[in-house]
C-alpha cells in the first residue's frame, strides 16, 4: 500500500498543473452542489427548521386582559394539551412616527408592540440579530421584517423610542418589543389592555388539532375574552409558497453543475492517463500489479480532489450563508445554514465521482502490459487532424496564427468534443440564468409595489384598516393632485365574498381608475371593462382552480344574501395562496354596498423620490393618514441573486474545463510551440493560436447552447408558476429579445477563450528557448 | 579600423547562467562574425554551444553582455520584438528537424512567411524556389513523418531560408542523419554560404567543421578556447557537394 501511495504521490509532483485543475474543477462542484443542494434544503423546511429553533408559538393569542384575570390566563397555561406557553406580554397598537438619522422628514408606521422582559422563554424565542434587548425606559427592539434599523427614532404620541437593536420571531408575534413598564406610557391611557399569550401545543401539525386546540381554550376563558387566535399555520402556508418557485430552477442549475463536473472529471483524468501510460508501464515493469497500478493511478486523481472536496465544502458554505440569510430574512424565519448531512454528503458524492471517472482509464491501463504501455506512451501522437490542418492553411484570409489554432482540436477530436460539450452546459446555464433573471426582473418590476410605489391610507382603527369616508377621499384626492409628482393613482376597496371551494372565500378587489395601472400582468384574456353595467371580473389562477371555472365562464358572487353574476374576462398573474377577484367599484358596491376605497396607490413621475414625496404627503394630509412606501419585494432581488451566483459557477467550472484542456494541450504540444516561436511566432500570435483552439468549438457550443437554455428556460419558468400555484403570463416565457441571441450565443466563446487565457498567457510568455527545452 | 565593428554577429562579454550557484553555460564569451562568413562553433557535449546559438536567435537572454546582429541588440528585444527579428534576420535548423508534424512539406516550409504576413503569392514562388533547389519538390505535399531524415532536414533549411535570413544558424544539423545523408547536407550549407549566406554552424564533428566552414571556433567550459580560420577549400574536398 505505501508503493502505491508513494507511486501517486511521485505522479503528482510531476503533474502539479494536472493536480491543480483536478482541485479546483472538484472544489467549484462540489461548491456549487453544496450551495445548490443547500439552498434545495432550505427551500424543503426553513420554516420548520426556524420554528423548532425559536420554539415558534403554535398559537399566538390575544387576550382582553379586562375580561380576562392573570389568574384565568395563568390556568390555560394547564389546559389539556399545552405543552408550554409564555405571556401574558401586554401590547398595543399604535402609528409611530419614524426618523432616520440623516434622512430628512420622517414617515408614519403602524406598529403592534409588546412587552417582553427578555427575548428568550419557553415559546417564541427571539433571534436577536444585532444590538441589543432594551434595558430602560426610552428603547425599542424592532422585528426584522419591519425594514426599521438600529439607530433609528419612533415617536408615539410623546413618547420617543430609540432603535436599539433588530430582532426575529418566527410567527411575528410583534412589529416590536419594549420593557413592559414601558408599555402602559405608550398605551396612552392606565388600566388593562389586550395582551399576548403564546402556547405549543402537543397535538399540532394540522388545522384540525389545532382548531380543537384553541376551541378549548376560548372556553376556558370568560366570553368574549380572546379576541384573536392566529395558527402558526397560516404563517407557514404563506411562506411554502414563497418557496416553492425557487426549487425547480435550483434543481436545474445542479443538474447542470453536476453533468459538467462529470464531464471535466472524465476529461482532466483521461488526459492524465494519456500523459501518463510510459509511467504507468514503467510502475509495471518494476513489480506492480495491476491493482496496484489501477490504484495509484485512480488515488493520483483522488488526492488533489479529495482537497478539493473539502475546500469545496467550505467555499460552498461561505457562499450559501449569505444567501441563506437574505433568505432567512425574506422568510423571516431566522438565521439558518447548509445542514451537515449535505457538508458531508457531497463532498463524498464528488470524491466518488472522481474516482469512478478515473478508474476505467486507469483499468485500462492497468490491462496493459508494462511493454505496451510504454510503447503507447512513446508513440508519437495519432496523425488525427491533418486533413483540417492542410484545409486552413489554404484559408489565405485568415491569420496564420488563427489557422494553426483552429484545426489544433482536430488532432483530439475526443477531448474536443467533452470539452465542448462542458462549454455547451455552461452556455446554457448563462442563457437559462439570464432568461430567468429577465422573467424575475419582469415579476417584480409588474407588480403594484413597483408601479404604485407610494400609499395613502386612513390610520387603522382598533378593528384594523378602515375605508375611507367621502371627505377623507375628496381630501386625499385633492392632496395628490397638487403634487407635482404625482402621475396617476387607483383607489383602492377590498371585499370579501364566499367561495364554495376548499378556500372559503376569495378576496375581491375593486379599483377606481385604470386597472392596468397596478402594473398585474395577465396570464391570459383582458382587464374588466370600467364602462358602467358592464359586470366583468378579472381573477388569479388559484381562483379559476377553486371554483373550476376559466377565462370566459359566469360566476356569481355571494355576500351578505347579495348574488352579483360576472363573466371572467381575464386571468390575473398573482401567485400565491389567495384567492383573488378584481372587479370595478360598481361591481363591488352591488354585493358589499358598504366597500369604499381603503387606500390609493400612487404612481410616481419620473425622477421623483418616492420617500421625498411620501414624507411631503403625509406632512400634506396631516395626522390621520398613512403615507407608505413600498420598498419592492427583497425575495426578488434574493432570487436575481441566486441565479446571479449560481450563473457564474457554473460558467467557472465550465472555463476550468477549457483551462484543463489547454493546458493538457500545450504540454502534448511544448516542442511545437517552442518551434513557432524560433520560427518567428510572436506571443500575441501564440495566445491567438492557442485561443482559436477552443475558440471554434466555444463559439459552436455556444451556439447551440442557446436554444437549449431557451428550452430550459421554457420548461422551467412554467413549473415554477406551477409550484406558486400560477399560470403564467406569455411575457415570462417570451424574454429573449433578437440582440439577446446574438449576444448569448456568444457566451460559449467567452467561456472558451477565458478558461484558455491563463495557460495561452503562459505559453506566450515563455522564452523560445525554455519551450524548445521543455520537449 | 576593428572589423568586429562591421561584423554581422557581434557577441560582447557574454555570459549565461541557468542557476545562480551554478557555473556558467557560456562565460564571458566576444566573438564577430562577418557577412558571408562560414563558422564552425565546436566543442563537446555541455559546452555551451547551442546556449550561444539560443543567444544569437534571441531566443534566451545572457545574463550579461550584449549580443548584436546587424544594428540591433537582441538581447534587449523584448519576446515580441525578437519573434520579429528571428522572422527577418535568422534562420534556423535544428538537430531533430523540428518540423510540425500536422503540416505537409509546403506548410511548414511557407510557415514563416505566412507568421510574417508575407504575401501568399510571392512566399509561394519563394517556397517553391527552394524546394526545386533542394531537390525536395517531388515531396511538396507530403507530411513530415514519410520523409527520411535526409528529406526533413532539407524542409527544415528550406524553411529557415523562407524569409531570406541575413544569418542562417545550424544546430548539428547532421546530428540525426546517417553519414551520407550528412554529407549531403554539409555540401548544401556550403552552397548557400558560397552564394553569400552567413552561416554559424554548430558542431561537434571536426571533420564536417574543417570541410565545410573556414573558421572554427572551439568552446570549452563556456569560454572560447581556440578561434582558427582554416585554408580555402581544394575542389578535391568538394566532392560531396554535386
Amino acid at each position: 500500500m505505501t508503493a502505491v501511495v508513494r507511486a501517486a504521490r511521485g505522479g503528482l509532483v510531476g503533474r502539479r498543473l494536472q493536480a491543480v485543475i483536478i482541485g479546483l474543477v472538484v472544489l467549484a462542484a462540489t461548491a456549487t452542489s453544496t450551495v445548490a443542494l443547500g439552498l434545495l434544503a432550505d427551500a424543503h423546511g426553513p420554516f420548520d427548521r426556524a420554528f423548532a429553533e425559536q420554539h415558534g408559538a403554535d398559537v399566538t393569542a390575544v387576550v382582553s386582559t379586562s375580561s380576562a384575570s392573570p389568574a384565568q390566563l395563568a390556568a390555560t397555561t394547564r389546559l389539556p394539551g399545552v405543552t408550554a406557553a409564555a405571556g401574558p406580554f401586554a401590547e398595543v397598537t399604535v402609528t409611530a412616527l419614524e426618523t432616520v438619522p440623516g434622512v430628512a422628514g420622517s414617515s408614519q408606521v403602524p406598529l403592534r408592540i409588546a412587552g417582553r422582559s427578555s427575548p428568550g422563554g419557553p415559546v417564541d424565542a427571539l433571534t436577536l440579530d444585532h444590538g441589543h434587548w432594551p434595558d430602560r425606559a426610552g428603547q425599542i427592539v424592532m422585528d426584522r421584517g419591519t425594514g426599521v434599523f438600529a439607530g433609528a427614532t419612533l415617536t408615539v404620541g410623546s413618547q420617543r423610542l430609540t432603535v436599539v437593536g433588530v430582532a426575529d420571531s418566527v410567527t411575528g408575534t410583534a412589529d416590536g418589543w419594549v420593557l413592559p413598564s414601558q408599555l402602559a406610557a405608550l398605551a396612552g391611557r392606565p388600566g388593562p389592555g389586550s395582551a399576548q399569550m403564546l402556547y405549543r401545543f402537543g397535538g399540532a401539525g394540522r388545522p384540525g388539532p389545532i382548531a380543537s386546540d384553541v376551541a378549548v381554550l376560548r372556553a376556558a376563558l370568560p366570553r368574549g375574552s380572546l379576541l384573536n387566535a392566529v395558527s402558526y399555520l397560516a404563517v407557514r402556508q404563506s411562506e411554502e409558497s414563497n418557496i416553492a418557485p425557487w426549487v425547480p430552477f435550483i434543481i436545474a442549475f445542479g443538474v447542470i453543475a453536476l453533468v459538467i463536473s462529470v464531464l471535466i472529471v472524465v476529461n482532466v483524468v483521461g488526459g492524465a492517463v494519456l500523459a501518463g501510460t510510459t509511467r504507468i508501464g514503467v510502475l509495471k515493469s518494476i513489480g506492480f500489479t495491476p491493482a496496484q497500478v489501477v490504484a495509484s493511478y485512480v488515488l493520483l486523481a483522488a488526492i488533489p480532489a479529495l482537497a478539493g472536496c473539502v475546500v469545496g465544502a467550505a467555499c460552498g458554505n461561505l457562499l450559501a450563508i449569505p444567501v441563506l440569510r437574505v433568505n432567512a430574512s425574506v422568510y423571516q424565519v431566522g438565521r439558518l445554514g447548509v445542514p451537515f448531512w449535505i457538508d458531508v454528503a457531497v463532498p463524498l458524492t464528488a470524491l466518488a465521482l472522481t474516482m469512478a471517472g478515473a478508474a476505467a482509464p486507469a483499468l485500462r491501463a492497468g490491462r496493459l502490459s508494462a511493454v505496451q504501455a510504454i510503447a503507447t506512451g512513446r508513440a508519437p501522437r495519432p496523425a488525427h487532424g491533418y486533413r483540417a490542418h492542410r484545409a486552413l492553411a489554404r484559408l489565405r484570409s485568415a491569420p496564420r496564427a488563427v489557422t494553426l489554432g483552429l484545426a489544433a482540436p482536430f488532432g483530439r477530436p475526443a477531448r474536443a468534443l467533452v470539452t465542448a460539450a462542458a462549454v455547451l452546459f455552461g452556455a446554457a446555464a448563462v442563457t437559462f440564468g439570464a432568461g430567468l433573471a429577465i422573467s424575475v426582473g419582469r415579476v417584480a418590476a409588474d407588480s403594484p409595489e413597483t408601479t404604485l410605489p407610494v400609499r395613502v391610507v386612513v390610520n387603522p382603527g382598533p378593528g384594523g384598516p378602515a375605508p375611507m369616508t367621502a371627505a377623507q377621499q375628496r381630501a386625499v384626492v385633492s392632496a395628490l393632485a397638487a403634487r407635482r409628482g404625482t402621475r396617476r393613482y387607483v383607489a383602492e376597496a377590498d371585499g370579501q365574498v364566499s367561495l364554495p371551494g376548499p378556500a372559503g372565500s376569495a378576496s375581491v378587489t375593486a379599483y377606481g381608475g385604470e386597472p392596468a395601472w397596478t402594473g398585474y400582468t395577465l396570464v391570459s384574456g383582458r382587464w374588466y371593462s370600467t364602462s358602467p353595467g358592464a359586470a366583468e371580473a378579472d381573477v388569479n389562477t388559484l381562483f379559476l382552480t377553486d371554483t373550476g371555472t376559466s377565462v370566459g365562464s359566469a360566476y356569481t358572487l355571494v355576500s351578505g344574501g347579495r348574488r352579483v353574476t360576472v363573466r371572467i374576462v381575464g386571468e390575473v398573474f398573482r401567485p400565491g395562496k389567495d384567492v383573488q377577484m378584481f372587479v370595478t367599484p360598481a361591481t363591488l358596491a352591488a354585493v358589499d354596498p358598504g366597500a369604499a376605497p381603503q387606500q390609493y396607490d400612487v404612481a410616481l413621475r419620473p425622477g421623483t423620490s418616492p420617500q421625498a414625496y411620501a414624507n411631503a404627503l403625509s406632512a400634506a394630509l396631516g395626522p390621520s393618514y398613512q403615507v407608505l412606501v413600498g420598498h419592492g419585494s427583497r425575495q426578488y432581488a434574493a432570487v436575481l441573486a441566486l441565479v446571479a451566483m449560481l450563473t457564474t459557477l457554473i460558467t467557472v467550472v465550465a472555463a476550468l474545463g477549457v483551462l484543463n484542456t489547454v493546458a493538457l494541450q500545450i504540454r502534448e504540444r511544448a516542442r511545437d510551440i517552442g518551434v513557432f516561436k524560433a520560427i518567428g511566432m510572436t506571443p500575441w500570435q501564440t495566445l491567438v493560436m492557442i485561443a482559436c483552439s477552443v475558440a471554434l468549438a466555444g463559439l459552436i457550443a455556444g451556439i447551440v447552447a442557446v436554444p437549449a437554455g431557451v428550452y430550459l428556460h421554457e420548461g422551467v419558468v412554467p413549473v415554477m408558476a406551477h409550484a406558486a400555484d400560477s399560470g403564467y403570463p406569455p411575457s415570462l416565457i417570451s424574454v429573449y429579445a433578437p440582440w439577446e441571441f446574438i449576444v448569448l450565443g456568444l457566451a460559449g466563446l467567452v467561456i472558451a477563450v477565458a478558461g484558455a487565457l491563463g495557460p495561452a498567457g503562459w505559453a506566450a510568455r515563455t522564452r523560445t528557448a525554455f519551450a524548445l527545452r521543455a520537449e | 579600423m576593428d572589423a568586429s565593428v562591421h561584423a554581422l554577429v557581434r557577441l560582447e562579454g557574454v555570459t549565461k547562467r541557468y542557476d545562480n550557484g551554478a557555473a556558467p553555460a557560456v562565460a564571458d564569451i566576444s566573438l564577430a562574425v562577418q557577412a558571408g562568413e562560414a563558422v564552425a562553433i565546436m566543442g563537446p557535449s555541455g559546452s555551451g554551444k547551442s546556449t550561444l546559438l539560443n543567444l544569437v536567435a534571441a531566443m534566451d537572454r545572457p545574463t550579461s553582455g550584449a549580443v548584436r546582429v546587424g544594428d540591433e541588440r537582441v538581447d534587449m528585444l523584448s519576446e515580441t520584438a525578437a519573434a520579429r527579428f528571428r522572422r527577418r534576420q535568422v534562420g534556423m535548423i535544428f538537430q531533430f528537424f523540428n518540423l510540425l508534424d500536422d503540416l505537409t512539406v509546403i506548410d511548414n516550409v511557407l510557415l514563416p512567411a505566412q507568421l510574417a504576413g508575407a504575401r501568399t503569392a510571392g512566399a509561394r514562388r519563394r517556397a517553391d524556389e527552394l524546394l526545386a533547389a533542394l531537390r525536395i519538390t517531388h515531396r511538396r505535399d507530403a507530411y513530415p513523418g514519410r520523409l527520411s531524415g535526409g528529406e526533413r532536414q532539407r524542409v527544415a533549411i528550406a524553411r529557415a531560408l523562407i524569409n531570406k535570413p541575413a544569418v542562417l544558424l545550424a544546430d548539428e544539423p547532421t546530428g540525426a542523419v546517417d553519414t551520407a545523408t550528412g554529407e549531403e547536407i554539409g555540401a548544401l550549407l556550403r552552397e548557400l554560404n558560397a552564394a553569400g549566406q552567413t552561416l554559424i554552424l554548430v558542431t561537434h564533428n571536426p571533420d564536417l567543421a574543417a570541410r565545410y566552414t573556414r573558421r572554427v571556433v572551439a568552446i570549452a567550459d563556456g569560454r572560447v578556447s581556440s578561434d582558427s580560420r582554416l585554408a580555402p577549400r581544394t575542389g578535391a574536398s568538394d566532392g560531396a557537394s554535386r
